[in-house]
């Protein structure tokens, strides 16, 4: 009989092989044991057409714990960030985040999801009793609506509602002085545009009654041919128009509207426009856009926001946007609570940060603080001002006033039936 | 729904008109981009789901080549030659794999590529979305045609569609080379036969469709922001042209992408929540009562 | 043809297919499935007792949901010759429908589930009776069409299902029968069962006479009706009965996550079915559900690892479309067959 030796690769080897693959992929599934670092869980959006929110909240996120940590970290304690990509699937945002808690060892999670991703951490949240920050959802309900209140979720964003209350008065005081009284809208077709602009339309009627909107577009996510919408806008010969788009199909609007002339046939109020993104891309940027403000260096214009916005772009190469310094507030506000309760537990900052007023870049007055009824951010710097094609981009900012924000704001969760 | 706005714009003849010349551009914009894929089918019988990648990179390319050399034509012309030779290469080294096997397979070999454009796109550019913005010949007012407003970069748009389209009608119907395609796509064996390289023909068409598209997004991306992936929408618009249209028929990619225009024009004024859903009920109404689409022809 | 005629030809079809001769599915057969499938359960149940992994509970819950899905596809594909692009929408109607009828209806959990399948159950005939008609590539098509129909719908209806922002607000799960979901060892347990309940079931179909006759469709369809086999109505039936399934997984994914969004009747779910089948084969039974396992694992590892995910899923599937041109279970099959073969000729 002859020796039959195969050739190739020998049985002990692939059993080896397969045993070492095995380990690689099974390593989730065997829990690791609590380190003397803190894992802050961080799931996000790092592909696909939103990658640049997940990777402007990432170094929003960073610039601030690299701070943290050289203080010395939480309670002790150097954070290790565990960022990992949901690819933008709010069921992918809910596995991912449920993998970092229970086998990655987080402790805390920053949710940096967009608005469907968010309300999926948002009950992995509820499930697990994690304490969890949420810092790019804008959408009021969020922490409005009482059925979403949970003990140890927050949200360090702005909210939608904030926006159009100033955006609304902003819009009322030019409309009634120029005499803007045919309105137009223009905003992505999802919860975001519809629930802004709805707010801001209803704000701007209470301040100006004589506001008419003639019409109404809604363009859908992402679309890349807006022609149908500019030319029926055009049609209906309005005197102002608002949008509520944001980013590239921002920047695609107005590329597609210029060829039109329409910006000189009408004022315009975008909401999203001053925002670095989209202002440094725009090529042809016309002069006199209305716009609130996301993140713009000079404004608050204190030294300290300037000096953020400068070590931003020094660090990364690129200017922060709206989603960073809302992730950047986040750290600030979880490393003083947990300062404060002397403690890196998730129940002791919960407790610790309702109701925190911190000092911050972003603040209004120079502070921010988390509300402790609704667990949301409030204080942040807000206005709106008209946009110029090179820096400073928006040369002057009329700011919100923040005891009319609010009063109108619990107005509006009362017609909402939230209270 | 807002069906007062709808019959009030058909009564109104300025309306009337206004909407069907912003419909008539919205189609030949679609048409240019879809005819690509309706060549590829065509000819090859392949559905050419990387159809939006080419597009992407068509416009990247000319993006690129705009900022480096301030030349609109040149930055057209990259557009186009890149992708052109981007359809060559992959026609001959991944697709030839796949002309047998059935439909699952070519999806599977497109998307997979599609999903590794789309990294590789993230990888060299970056995933920020970028702008080229309007090259100053065209910073100019719009014009006003048929009592409609046309900006001058539309008539150029509408312009290169309509000699796509008289090109490819006229040389696929008239000249031998037309001929020889044709031939191929009905029966490759006997074209082979006759010593013509079918494979050079193939990969001629692939890379002809694929040029189609990145022209179509080179001459896009003064108006569109650019960014990774931007390539799906248009591939499921163009998919919806090319099947109301007739797979193959450059006819139907013309009418069915004239209808499309028409449906988004009129159907934003009477169902502005509803536009999109419009367009797969009428894909979904042709392909029940026709499936072959308007202008197909039956499949052997 | 004679009744024993068209048996004959079953069987030649079973042949063709590689798998043991058939005399009318014996009972044996049928009771060695049941044990296998028990067997199973028994196994997936007493994981979490060997190994406390908390992420292990969740991946066979998604596989569930997934393999289920996979495998009704495959019914479609693999058995049938029907290629669906739109399978994902009865995906995202089971959660939808499971959704909404325990947001806003205090029944119990187990008429809520047969709530759902009775409306998946009518959409899926209505849309079955459309679609079945149609051949190869135009049913891919029409199948797409009418997805992107009920995504954009959904998306448009936000009175009802939220718009783009899903069901909020957490799915309520009153305890029943002693089941409380809301305890992940029960769901975990809740769902092995329907994966091994679903499995078993898929299988009796698929051996079955009738899983016969839809091979015989996909080999030859026009043979089949000149058989005397109603085609369009053996097409409609297994539509049906993938949509069952399909919208179980569906139901499974909208516990797991307490929700239901849009993207769960997105076409990336058809595209992910699809991937799934081929990973792991359409020829074999369990070729679905292996390609379950295999592509749920390429997903958290890679997504673990790096954030260019899309290349990496692309390089795999390429290897597996034009390299291996088959799935892991075919491959694995073959492997076997051959190793079986070569074996007994060592032994000389």
């Amino acid at each position: 009989m002859t020796k039959t030796s195969k050739p190739g690769v020998s049985r002990r080897s692939t059993l080896a092989l397969m045993g070492a693959g095995a380990m690689t992929i099974a390593t989730p599934w065997v829990a690791r044991a609590q380190a003397k670092t803190i894992k802050i869980g961080m799931p996000t959006i790092l592909s696909g057409r939103v990658a640049q929110l997940g990777t402007s909240s990432r170094n929003g996120a960073m610039i601030e714990v690299d701070k943290v940590n050289a203080a010395g970290g939480l309670a002790g304690r150097q954070i290790e960030m565990v960022i990992r990509d949901s690819k933008g699937q709010p069921q992918e945002a809910a596995r991912v985040a449920r993998e970092l808690v229970n086998t990655d060892g987080c402790e805390l999670l920053l949710d940096a999801e967009a608005s469907s991703g968010a309300f999926a951490v948002h009950e992995v949240a509820r499930d697990l009793g994690v304490f969890c920050i949420h810092t790019n959802s804008e959408t009021s309900s969020l922490t409005a609506d009482p059925k979403q209140h949970i003990p140890n979720a927050f949200r360090s964003a702005r909210q939608g509602v904030h926006d159009s209350i100033v955006g609304g008065g902003y819009a009322a005081a030019i409309a009634k002085a120029k005499g803007l009284k045919k309105w137009a809208t223009c905003s992505p077709d999802y919860a975001y545009g519809r629930d802004t602009t709805g707010e801001f339309v209803y704000y701007l009627k209470q301040f100006a009654p004589d506001v008419e909107i003639i019409s109404d577009s809604w363009p859908k996510l992402f679309q890349p041919d807006y022609t149908e919408v500019v030319t029926k806008i055009l049609q209906a010969k309005p005197q102002a128009m608002y949008s509520a788009l944001w980013g590239g199909d921002l920047t695609s609007y107005i590329d597609q509207a210029n060829i039109y002339a329409m910006f000189s046939q009408m004022e315009v109020f975008a909401v999203n426009m001053a925002d670095y993104t989209a202002l440094t891309v725009v090529k042809n940027l016309p002069k006199g856009i209305h716009s609130g403000n996301r993140y713009i260096k000079t404004y608050p214009a204190t030294a300290e926001n300037a000096a953020w916005g400068d070590a931003y772009k020094a660090k990364f190469n690129e200017y922060p946007t709206n989603w960073s310094w809302e992730n950047a507030t986040a750290i600030m506000l979880t490393a003083e609570a947990s300062r404060k309760a002397n403690s890196a537990d998730g129940k002791k900052i919960a407790d610790a940060m309702r109701g925190l007023t911190i000092k911050s870049p972003f603040g209004a007055d120079g502070t921010v603080t988390m509300r402790a009824e609704d667990q949301t951010l409030i204080g942040y710097a807000i206005g709106w001002g008209t946009t110029i094609p090179n820096e400073p981009y928006v040369p002057e900012v009329k700011s919100g006033d923040w005891k009319q924000i609010l009063a109108l704001e619990a107005e509006w969760k009362k017609t909402k039936g939230y209270t | 729904m807002d069906l007062d706005a709808l019959t009030g714009c058909l009564a109104s003849s300025a309306c009337l008109v206004t909407q069907t010349t912003s419909g008539f551009i919205i189609g030949m914009l679609l048409f240019l981009v879809a005819v690509g894929l309706t060549l590829i089918f065509g000819v090859l019988k392949v559905v050419n789901f990387s159809h939006g990648a080419f597009y992407m990179f068509g416009a990247y390319f000319a993006m690129t080549a705009y900022q480096v050399t301030g030349s609109f034509a040149l930055a057209m012309f990259c557009g186009a030659a890149g992708t052109a030779i981007l359809g060559l290469v992959f026609e001959r080294v991944f697709m030839s794999r796949v002309y047998g096997s059935d439909v699952l397979m070519q999806l599977l070999v497109c998307y997979a590529f599609v999903l590794i454009f789309d990294d590789v796109v993230r990888l060299i550019w970056g995933p920020e979305f970028k702008s080229m913005g309007m090259p100053t010949a065209f910073q100019v007012p719009p014009l006003f045609i048929a009592g409609g407003v046309v900006p001058p970069y539309y008539l150029l748009l509408i312009g290169v569609a309509l000699a796509v389209a008289a090109i490819l009608g006229v040389g696929l119907a008239r000249t031998k080379i037309g001929k020889v395609i044709r031939a191929a796509a009905h029966n490759p064996g006997m074209v082979s036969a006759l010593g013509i390289n079918t494979g050079l023909i193939y990969g001629g068409v692939f890379a002809l469709g694929g040029m189609l598209a990145g022209l179509a997004g080179a001459l896009a991306a003064p108006v569109r922001s650019l960014t990774p992936g931007m390539g799906f929408s248009v591939l499921i618009e163009s998919f919806i042209v090319t099947v109301i249209g007739g797979m193959g028929s450059i006819l139907g990619a013309l009418i069915g992408a004239l209808l499309i225009g028409l449906i988004r024009s009129f159907g934003s004024l009477g169902f502005p929540l509803f536009t999109d859903g419009l367009m797969y009920l009428f894909m979904v109404i042709v392909l029940v009562a026709r499936p072959t689409g308007l202008f197909g022809k039956e499949v052997a | 043809m004679t009744e024993l005629q068209a048996e004959r030809a079953g069987q030649r079809a079973a042949e063709s297919l590689g798998v043991p001769r058939v005399e009318a599915r014996s009972r044996r057969l049928r009771y060695l499935d049941v044990l296998i499938a028990v067997a199973a359960f028994a196994v997936l149940a007493t994981l979490p007792f060997l190994f406390s992994s908390k992420a292990l509970l969740d991946f066979v819950i998604r596989c569930s949901a997934f393999g289920l899905f996979a495998t009704s596809l495959n019914l479609l594909v693999g058995y049938t010759g029907m290629i669906s692009f739109g399978h994902g929408m009865f995906f995202g109607l089971g959660a939808y429908g499971f959704g909404l009828i325990m947001q806003r209806t205090g029944v119990p959990i187990p008429v809520a589930f047969i709530g759902t399948l009775l409306i998946t159950t009518i959409v899926s005939a209505v849309i079955g009776a459309i679609c079945v008609r149609l051949k190869e590539i135009y049913f891919a098509f029409v199948t797409l069409a009418f997805q992107m129909l009920i995504h954009s719908l959904i998306l448009s209806w936000a009175s009802l299902t939220g718009g783009d922002q899903g069901l909020r607000g957490g799915i309520p799960r009153p305890a029943f029968l002693g089941v409380d979901l809301s305890n992940h060892m029960h769901l975990y347990i809740v769902s092995c069962a329907l994966l091994a309940i679903g499995l078993l079931l898929m299988r009796q179909i698929a051996q079955s006479p009738f899983g016969y006759t839809l091979r015989m469709i996909r080999d030859n369809a026009s043979r089949a009706s000149f058989v005397g086999i109603d085609v369009w109505r053996a097409k409609l039936t297994i539509f049906v009965l993938a949509a069952l399934f399909a919208s179980t997984g569906g139901i499974i994914m909208c516990l797991f996550v307490s929700g239901a969004y849009p993207e769960f009747a997105y076409w990336t779910i058809s595209g992910e079915g699809i991937f799934i089948n081929m990973l792991g084969g359409v020829t074999t039974f369990l070729g679905p559900m292996a390609g379950t396992v295999l592509l749920l694992i390429l997903n958290d590892t890679v997504t673990r690892l790096t954030d260019y995910y899309g290349i990496v899923l692309g390089i795999v599937i390429l290897f597996f479309a034009i390299g291996l041109r088959k799935g892991l279970m075919d491959f694995a099959v073959e492997w076997y067959e051959q190793r079986r073969d070569g074996g007994t000729e060592h032994a000389r």
